[in-house]
This record gives C-alpha cells, structure tokens and sequence, in this order.
C-alpha cells in the first residue's frame, strides 16, 4: 500500500527546502505564547481559548496542513517531476496513500507536539494528549483535502486558503450552521472530549465530528485518487 | 618575426581577402528615435503591476481570485447601504468599513503580492529588468505602489457607492456634505490599511519564489500574530490591553483607526500617538528592507 521509496522522495522534498524551515517560528510561537502567557500569571480558563484554539487549531493546524497538504504532490505537478514517479509501475492509490500518509504525519508531529507542550503548561498531560489528539483528527481531515484540492485545481494553495479564511474563519463565527462542515471545529470538538476539559468547547457534538472526520478523509482520498488516475500532463500556463 | 609585423601581416592578409569581397547594404540601422527614461520604465512596471493585481490582460483564471475578493467587498457595501436606507440609521460607519472587510484585504495581499514579486522571482527575469535604465529601487517600490493603489481601490470603490447611496437617502446639501465628511475618514483609514498590507505583505512574498508558498505565508504573517493581542490582553493591566494591538498588524491598523477615528472595538486609551508611530515605523521598516532585499538579486 504504501511505497517507501515515494514516500522518501516526498519527505526530502518536504524538509530538503529552505521554505519548510519558513514554517518552523509557527509551532515555536504556539508554546512561546502559552509560556509567556503562564509567565505572567493569567489563568489557564483566560488565554486557553486565544492560544489553544484561536492560534491552535484556527491558525497554525490548517496553516501548516496547507503547505504541508499541497507540498506534499501540488510542488511535484509545479516541478514536472511527477512524471517521473507516475511513469513507474505503481498504482496510483498507492502515490495518493503514501503522500497523504506522509502528510499527516508531518503534520500531526509538528502541530500535535507543540499543542501537546502547550497543553502541559495550560494544564495537564491529559489536556496536552486531547490537543494532540485533536491535531492528529485535523491532520487526516485537512491533509486528504488538501491533497484532493492539489489535483482538482491549479491553484490549491489559494483555493485552500479561502476555505480556512473564508468558511471555517469567517462563516464558521457569523453562520452557527457552517460549523458542520469546517474541520477545525471537528479538531476542538475531539480535543475537548478526549482531554477531558472544560477550556476547550466543542460546538459540534464528538460523534458528528469524528464521522465527518472521516468522511472528509475518505472522500479527499477517493477524489485525489480518482484524479490522479486521469491526471494529464500540462505546461506552465497563466 | 616581430610581434607587430606579425599583426600587419595578418591585417594584410585579411585585407588581400577583403578587398575580392562585398559589403552589402540589408538595410541594418541604428536607433534614432527617442530613448524613453528611467521614469518610463517605472511608470509601464507600475501600470503593469496594477493590471496584474486586478488579472486585467490575463488569463480568466488569473482574474477569479481578486474579483472574488472584490466582489464579496462589494457585496458587502451593498448590503450595508441597503440596510441603511431601510432602517434610516448607518449599520457601520465608514471608518470602520475596511476594518469589517479585513480578512478579505488579507486575502487580496496573499494573492496579488504574489503574482507581484514572486513569478520575477522563480522566472529569474530580474537581470533583465535591471539591464534596462531602471534603479535597484525602482523596481520594488513600482510594485508597492501598485499594490497599494490596487488595495485602496479595493477598499475606496465600495465605500464611495456606499457614500452614494447614503447621500441619496439624507435630504439636503448640507446631510451631503455631512455625510463627505463622514466619508472621508473611511478613505484615510482606507489608506493606512492599504500602505500597512501592501508593504507587508509585499515583504514577505518576495521571499518566496514560488506563488502558493508566498501567498500562505502572507496569510500566516497576519493570521498568526492576531491571538497574540488576545493573550496579551488577558494577561496584563489595563495599559498591557491598550498597547496590547500593538502585536498583530492587523489589530495596529485598528488601532490607529481608534486613535484618529473612534473606529469601535479598540480602545487604545492615550496611546494614539504610540500606535500612530508604530504604523509609521512598520511600514518604513519594510520599505527598507524589500529594497535591501532588491539590492543585490538575481532570482
């Protein structure tokens, strides 16, 4: 299913570049603001919604899944090079399956262990196992949309920063009913059930979320494999 | 043989095979007409940055995302003024309209900044602009004032129908007048968010050479730095929470906009002057370093 020599190819591509190292001050930030904010005395119930889910989950999860998730196969279809691989003898399922595994798990390390730290000082290490939890949830969901969003348009980077500025940042405040459908929601809610917190609310009901978790999951996994399949070649154009 | 015969014997006998040959006239002729300047050069780049910025003379492709942008502002106006002329009363004041449409500015700088900087950038086709009779500075500073003129267009287009369809549902000239003077402090406040984003995000685009990682990290720069001011806002005194907007660009501009304008939702008590500096101070900042970042570029 999943083939290593791909997935190293992708994990160099992904670390081998100045711009990853772009996304490092990101995470940093994350536990700076809990220390500093634990530093100065203000209680954990007052700056955990700013920095756990306002920076958190609405910030540096979808940001760093966006690069992540579209750098993953959108800078090989840049490059050209995924000629290359798609020239081989593999099923496509199994370039979609290895990038979109590696994707989450980039993602979910470099979110889920700073939320995890950032946990620890806002509280407990049950606290930091629900962020991080919720990190892993929102990895899968955002990295399988991402990647989809890489193959069904040219500009997946744009697209997806519409959805998280636009739907999940905007509507997701003004319209309660947008929720539904934006996975930074589905990542508090879990985080805030599996730590055991009263810090965190989940607006939307664990089972929703984790059933719409998968959902995005295994339809972006579908959508991008099935694009993949009929994916043509093309130059550099606009 | 010396070195200088052997010279004349080699221009000797090039001159033998010259002279059995004909130069023949194909109608080769030197440029006489006017040699446009470096002022010329600056102008087409910043006309030309203008019309990227907005897709025009481009693909369709390339005119969704800004005219996406442009249009939900639009729309917004016009609900806002429909709102007005039903209720009789202003929903927002002109002052605080850029403020509203922020993430939407955000979004327009993440995507025009981009096509601005970065496609020069990974095309390496800056050697080609500094052959011509163009300074170092020029360049950079072409492209900021097209974004920041396409900014404020963005911004000023639909506060001025705004404006229209207020001075329409006031009675008498001098309802109109009032309402121009409301207006303009919107067009200022306008001003300063175009200057703030523009240079900013200008600055960070032109680090990154390829559009989709510029344009994300454009929107990180002012996404990030926001929960900032929230955590130092909960965490201090009350004067920690007046200079707290101080932290994110975004809540700076408001700032600034309370200070001048009594733009609601920051109450930056007497430091005005601190956030008036500040914006002065960020927006110079990147001035200089994206010409310290042109100074010596290839790609």
């Amino acid at each position: 299913m999943i083939n290593i020599t791909v997935a190293r190819i992708t994990i160099r591509g992904l670390f081998g570049r100045r711009r990853f190292l772009l996304l490092l001050p990101l995470p940093v930030l994350l536990i700076g603001l809990a220390l500093l904010a634990d530093g100065f005395g203000a209680r954990p119930a007052d700056w955990a919604n700013p920095v756990l889910v306002g920076l958190g989950f609405g910030a540096v999860l979808p940001v760093i899944a966006l690069i992540v998730g579209t750098g993953v196969l959108g800078s090989e279809i840049d490059d050209g090079t995924l000629v290359h691989v798609l020239a081989k003898p593999l099923p496509r399922r199994d370039i979609i399956l290895t990038k979109l595994a590696v994707a989450v798990v980039v993602t979910a390390v470099t979110v889920g262990v700073p939320m995890f730290v950032a946990g620890l000082v806002a509280g407990s290490a049950r606290l930091g196992a629900g962020l991080a939890a919720g990190c892993a949830v929102g990895a899968f969901a955002y990295s399988a949309l991402f990647l989809a969003l890489s193959l069904v348009t040219r500009r997946p980077v744009l697209v997806g920063l519409l959805y998280v500025l636009i739907w999940e940042g905007l509507l997701g405040n003004l319209l309660g009913g947008t929720r539904i459908l934006a996975i930074q929601q589905y990542a508090s809610a879990v985080a805030a059930r599996v730590g055991d917190t009263d810090l965190l609310i989940g607006r939307v009901s664990v089972p929703v979320s984790v059933t719409m978790a998968v959902l995005f999951t295994v339809g972006g996994t579908l959508l991008a494999i099935d694009r993949l399949r009929s994916f043509t070649v093309a130059g550099e154009t606009s | 043989m010396s070195e200088g015969a052997r010279l004349s014997e080699g221009a000797r006998l090039s001159e033998g095979v010259m002279s059995s040959g004909v130069i023949h006239d194909i109608g080769y002729q030197r440029y006489t007409g006017p040699r446009l300047g470096r002022g010329y050069v600056t102008r087409s780049l910043y006309l030309h940055g203008l019309r990227t910025v907005f897709g025009l003379g481009r693909s369709a492709k390339a005119k969704i995302f800004p005219w996406v942008a442009v249009g939900i502002v639009a729309v917004v106006a016009t609900v806002l003024t429909a709102v007005r002329a039903q209720t009789g009363r202003p929903v927002l004041s002109y002052a605080d309209f850029p403020g509203a449409v922020a993430v939407l500015t955000t979004l327009f700088c993440a995507t025009a900044a981009p096509e601005l900087v970065s496609r020069d950038l990974r095309g390496g086709v800056l050697p080609l602009y500094f052959s011509r009779p163009l300074r170092r500075a020029d360049y950079p500073l072409a492209k900021l004032a097209a974004l920041v003129s396409a900014v404020w267009l963005m911004l000023a287009g639909p506060l001025t129908l705004m404006f229209v369809g207020g001075a329409f549902s006031v009675h008498g000239p001098g309802a109109v007048r009032d309402e121009f003077l409301d207006l303009l402090p919107g067009l200022v406040q306008s001003v300063i968010y175009a200057a703030v984003y523009s240079s900013l995000a200008l600055l960070v685009a032109s680090f990154a050479g390829r559009r989709a990682v510029a344009a994300a990290l454009v929107v990180a720069v002012f996404l990030v730095t926001t929960p900032i001011v929230g955590v130092i806002g909960v965490s201090g005194g009350q004067a920690a929470q007046q200079l707290a907007f101080l932290a994110s660009p975004t809540t700076l501009v408001q700032g600034v906009g309370g200070w001048l304008f009594d733009v609601s939702g920051s109450d930056v008590g007497p430091y005005g002057p601190v956030y008036g500096l500040a914006v002065a101070g960020l927006v110079a900042a990147c001035v200089l370093l994206l010409l310290v970042r042109y100074r010596r570029v290839a790609r």
